[in-house]
């Protein structure tokens, strides 16, 4: 090979991650993902720190990411230290949510991020 | 270009650009800037800390300086404390009139003139309404996730809520053309943007200039 002197050494990805589906609903509903996750979980020599759509997700029903946050500014109407206050309809209505989901208390919270990715017309 | 290498230094300054900013924002009685918590035990630490500000044009007067409209919301270090924070803030969507939400680097003020962001500039998305939650959403999970994976380019995000439409944007310290399109490639991709979405950059030497925002952009389909 003419160019092995120019090319860098890389360094191997740490850990390679196999997924088994046993179904193809399974699969990702979106191009940006793997399945198991989006392609890079760690990056060479684990410098960077890593999470994808879905880990976040995963991580939002924690128990630890439910408490109010202890030193937030208050700005009347932005922040919002009573968010069930809030009316679920006002919430929900951007994302074209058909129905009024449950007023339980996690509505407003984790109810429509679950919805996978939709196309937008933009 | 080589304002990426100046830039990149700066990176190294941002602990002293964080005491710069507690000290200059100490007579702010309002909103001091708070440093983000610690992660605290089985959190999940984030790649950088990130702070969150809110801003309002004010009604009586258009002139009064950006800067002072500038409220500091909060920081966080860990997706938990981001839940936590984000849970309790009205979403972009709910939001009316001439308001902004910026999401930026802790030690990095959303401002055209900081010294991470000055060689910059930023990509524009405009969105028809109804979508800005949604699209926010997305971009602020890419970036905290670290999926851009152009080292310490990203400087943050804004969503910006305005009459006709709404506009995203994010912010990056150099104007290299090699790192902007990787940008623009994983916008597209996190977004999950038409494949036509036009897109729009904007150096903020030129925003300082003609000191608009939105205006005199750069379009690229």
């Amino acid at each position: 090979m003419a160019s092995q002197e120019q090319s860098p050494k890389g360094r191997d990805i740490p850990a390679i991650r196999r997924v088994v589906l046993n179904d193809v609903s399974q699969l990702p509903s979106d191009y940006s993902s793997t399945p198991g996750g989006t392609l890079f979980s760690t990056t060479p020599g684990g410098t960077r720190i890593v999470y994808d759509r879905s880990r976040l997700m995963q991580l939002r029903n924690s128990p630890l990411a439910r408490s109010p946050p202890a030193n937030m500014a208050k700005i009347p109407g932005i922040t919002d230290f009573n968010a069930d206050a809030l009316s679920p309809k006002l919430k929900d209505k951007e994302n074209g949510l058909t129905e009024e989901k449950d007023h339980l208390k996690e509505d407003g919270k984790y109810g429509h991020d679950e919805h996978p990715q939709f196309e937008m017309d933009i | 270009m080589n304002n990426k290498f100046e830039a990149l230094t700066s990176a190294k300054t941002s602990n002293q650009e964080t005491d710069r900013l507690k000290a200059e924002d100490s007579d702010d009685e309002e909103e001091p800037f708070r440093p983000a918590p610690k992660p605290g035990e089985g959190e999940h630490p984030l790649q950088y800390n990130y702070a969150i500000w809110f801003s309002r044009r004010s009604q009586n007067s258009k002139s009064v300086q950006y800067d002072k409209n500038l409220k500091f919301i909060a920081s966080f270090a860990s997706v938990e404390q981001f839940w936590n924070i984000y849970s309790y803030i009205v979403r972009p969507g709910d939001m009316s009139g001439h308001v902004d939400y910026h999401l930026f680097k802790e030690g990095i003020r959303p401002m055209w003139e900081d010294d991470a962001n000055k060689h910059g500039g930023k990509w524009i998305i405009r969105l028809k309404k109804g979508l800005a939650s949604r699209c926010w959403e997305n971009l602020i999970m890419a970036m905290l996730g670290e999926q851009f994976m152009v080292g310490e380019e990203i400087c943050g995000a804004v969503i910006s809520i305005r009459y006709q439409d709404d506009i995203l944007s994010l912010w990056n310290r150099s104007n290299d053309s090699t790192i902007t399109s990787r940008i623009r490639d994983t916008l597209q991709r996190v977004l999950n943007l038409p494949p036509h979405t036009i897109m729009e950059y904007k150096e903020h030497t030129e925003s300082i200039k003609d000191q608009t925002s939105f205006r005199n952009t750069n379009f690229v389909r």
